[in-house]
């Protein structure tokens, strides 16, 4: 498909400004959805930046840069942080503090020459005991203002074992596609921030 | 987990809009919105293989398609499963309502709820049980539309789980059969090749060093083969003792009865044992070195099968060792009766005997306490082992003759033969024989030496036919009546006597000119009191009216008490 990148996983191509909800189940799930996208895009000289829940998985992820890296860009490809210092960074949760977090990398690593960025998000800092959680459906909404105007592809990760259906569906009709066991279904009638925003204060 | 986190309504919040088509259309986006998260969901339900995954997701969606909550799943096995996931008794009289409903949907009770409904789970073609979904009012056909499509797929999700999970148990089972089956065959393999091996060895002549060393290639532990006494007769393997250990009598019969009685290995402290006999008196004993105790299955099999094999290899060698033992009677029977030579000599030749040497016979007559005849064949042959002779032995009308080719100091083996009975030993020594045929001739001269030493030769001895002197001269002439009449002239009277009074005068004139009138030496041969010797003197006088001291009369007397004793040798012989 013309003016798509590949997703890394399964196959999938991906329009730049994709925002896309994946769903897997255990960690083993998760780490193959991750290494695939991040994967391909640090082979495609993307900025990737991700945040996951554990440090451990944090670790894991690092050796893909070793692996897969393109080397001659400034700074480093692939930026892994944690819910502390990115979601829930201040022990609450804000849209727009998260929103900013992503604008400012993309800015930042467009100063040191990248062109495309990739994002991950593991979202299961959503299931702790923090203020703000409860706003997750609305910043996947508004997620979707940021990734329109940006070259860039998002993938949040959410894990079946832990999220609730409710959860699922509300974060399928705030996502223009979703990625379940390697189907990619598109959700035209996604709801965007506008709407969402609308409905919210309505 | 913390509160779910909700979805804003669109339809409600367009409702203060002043445009109705916006509305309409933000309403249909909303509901064609719901049916992707539905097709997501049917899915994530239809990928499951978990049917409390599927319940689970089910249960929690419901929340998200409109004002629902799953109350709960009955099944038709009559179970229960609330929509939290937990186990228990349906709400009261749920069951007859929904049996009453049959394979359909309909409206039930339930306590506090408002309405509710129970929607069947169907699977392929099957009925599973209804989903019990409640709400605080009743639900438009649209909301009811979403809580529908749930229960259907979840549905089909279930059969397709509980299919998959009766799928996974036959190929456990299957998975399960066939590992069973592989180690069977496994199993066979090894035995197969434990029989190999030890059949090869068997058929190849390797003897019972050949069984230790295939068994130990086996197993990998050292092996020992003893005997019934302990007797070390194999080994194969690193760490044999030298001298190797030999337990006590009583502690080897011990042994010996368990392995009789378990008849299988036996622990024997560090080893495990087992029996090998072919028949009752055979006996060997096959044993594994085991002191870490990990002898398994296949090294019992071997152990097992091992012995088997040891036993056919001591039946064996029993059987050679019992032919070699009858060839070689039958030959020295055949030597004694009289054969020809060329068959004697080749026979002879198969027992790796050389008979082609001048041999004689040796006759040996004895008695001891018990079992008269083995007892005088074993004391024979240790006899002849201890003068470092070499000879065939075979008993021989309750004697034993020994057809030999030695010399041997005959009287020290009467000796050795008499101390090891604890009774008297006569031993006679025929002449020499060029050839085979000649040594019935020899048996002849040995049985009248043997005699003449018995009755006329004082105590136990042996006598040498070629050294008998005038007894050989008489024993050799063809026509005995002058001889006979000379005996009558001179003891015919002692002779009647003795016959008449069942006495000993003979005897004991005999052993007094013999021992040449020495009564001390007389009446200690006789084992009688020297006054009862010199009563019989007198009475031998009295009788013949001879006077022994007279020169003349002693030396005619001597000559027909010899010649008695050669005719009565000759007679006996007869």
């Amino acid at each position: 498909m013309a003016g798509t990148v590949p997703s890394g996983i399964d196959e999938i191509s991906l329009l730049p400004g994709s925002h896309v909800c994946a769903f897997y189940r255990g960690d083993a799930d998760r780490d193959r959805l991750l290494s695939g996208y991040l994967g391909a895009g640090l082979a495609a000289g993307d900025k990737c930046i991700c945040v996951v829940d554990s440090e451990l998985t944090a670790k894991r992820l690092q050796s893909l840069t070793r692996s897969a890296g393109r080397p001659g860009y400034a700074g480093r490809q692939l930026d892994i942080h944690l819910p502390e210092s990115t979601y829930l960074a201040g022990g609450e949760f804000t849209t727009s503090h998260m929103l900013t977090f992503w604008t400012e990398g993309m800015l930042k690593a467009e100063h040191e020459g990248y062109s495309f960025f990739r994002l991950a998000g593991e979202m299961t800092w959503a299931l702790r005991d923090e203020p703000g959680v409860e706003n997750l459906i609305g910043y996947e909404s508004e997620l979707n203002r940021v990734t329109s105007s940006n070259p860039v592809v998002v993938l949040c990760l959410y894990d079946l074992d832990l999220f609730s259906g409710q959860i699922v569906i509300n974060v399928i009709k705030t996502h223009p596609q979703v990625l379940v066991r390697g189907v990619l279904v598109e959700n035209p009638y996604y709801v965007g921030p506008d709407e969402f925003l609308r409905s919210a204060s309505g | 987990m913390t509160a779910e986190p909700m979805m804003p309504d669109p339809a409600a919040g367009a409702r203060g809009s002043a445009r109705p088509a916006a509305v309409a259309d933000e309403n249909l986006r909303a509901r064609l919105g719901e049916f992707r998260a539905l097709l997501v969901i049917s899915l994530l339900m239809t990928e499951s293989v978990s049917e409390d995954q599927i319940l689970d997701l089910a249960a929690s969606s419901a929340p998200g398609l409109g004002p629902w909550r799953i109350d709960g799943y009955s099944f038709t096995d009559g179970l229960w499963r609330s929509g939290f996931g937990h186990a228990g008794s349906a709400p009261g009289g749920l069951a007859g309502r929904l049996a009453a409903l049959g394979s359909g949907g309909g409206r039930v009770e339930l306590p506090g709820r408002a309405w509710a409904w129970a929607f069947p789970l169907r699977g392929t073609n099957s009925l599973l049980g209804h989903l019990i979904a409640s709400c605080d009012r009743e639900p438009s056909a649209q909301e009811r539309f979403g809580i529908q499509v749930i229960a259907q797929q979840a549905g089909v999700a279930v059969a397709n789980a509980r299919l998959h999970a009766r799928e996974c148990a036959t190929a456990a089972e299957l998975a399960a059969a066939n590992a069973a089956l592989a180690e069977t065959v496994a199993s066979l393999r090894r035995t197969m090749d434990i029989h190999e091996r030890l059949t090869q060895v068997a058929v190849s002549g390797a003897g019972q060093p050949g069984i230790a060393r295939a068994l130990h290639e086996l197993t990998g532990m050292p092996v020992a083969i003893e005997d019934r006494y302990g007797n070390l007769s194999a080994w194969a393997g690193p760490g044999r003792a030298d001298p190797y250990p030999k337990e006590s009598f009583a502690k080897r019969e011990q042994l010996l009865r368990r392995l009789m009685r378990d008849a299988k290995p036996v622990r024997d402290g560090e080893r495990l044992c087992v029996l090998a006999s072919p028949r009752s008196d055979v006996i060997g004993v096959l044993a594994l070195i085991d002191p870490g105790r990990r002898a398994g299955g296949p090294d019992l099999v071997a152990l097992e099968h091992g012995a088997t094999v040891l036993s056919m290899e001591l039946a064996r060698l029993r059987g050679i060792a019992d032919t070699e033992l009858r060839l070689r009677r039958d030959l020295v029977r055949d030597l004694l009766s009289g054969t020809d030579d060329d068959s004697a000599l080749i026979r002879a030749e198969a027992l790796d005997y050389d008979l082609r040497r001048p041999h004689r016979v040796v006759l040996v007559a004895g008695k001891g306490r018990a079992r008269a005849q083995d007892a005088l064949l074993h004391a024979v042959r240790r006899a002849l082992r201890q003068a470092r002779q070499t000879g065939l032995c075979e008993t021989w009308s309750g004697q034993v003759a020994v057809v030999t080719a030695g010399q041997a100091d005959w009287e020290q083996v009467s000796r050795a033969v008499a101390a090891d009975l604890d009774g008297p030993c006569h031993i006679g020594v025929g002449g020499p024989a060029a050839r085979p045929s000649e040594l019935s001739r020899s048996l002849r001269e040995a049985g009248l030496a043997q005699r003449l030493q018995q009755t006329l030769l004082h105590g136990s001895g042996a006598c040498d036919y070629p050294k008998l002197g005038i007894f050989r001269l008489l024993a050799g002439m063809s026509d005995l009546t002058d001889v006979n009449a000379f005996v009558r002239e001179w003891l015919g009277r002692l002779i009647d006597y003795d016959t008449r009074r069942k006495a000993e005068l003979v005897h004991t004139l005999t052993q007094y000119l013999e021992h040449g009138g020495n009564y001390d030496a007389t009446a200690a041969e006789l084992s009688v009191h020297k006054s009862t010797l010199k009563y019989r003197l007198q009475r031998i006088r009295d009788l013949t009216g001879l006077e022994l001291n007279d020169p003349d009369v002693h030396f005619n007397l001597q000559l027909a008490t010899r010649a008695w004793g050669t005719l009565k040798a000759l007679y006996d012989q007869s």
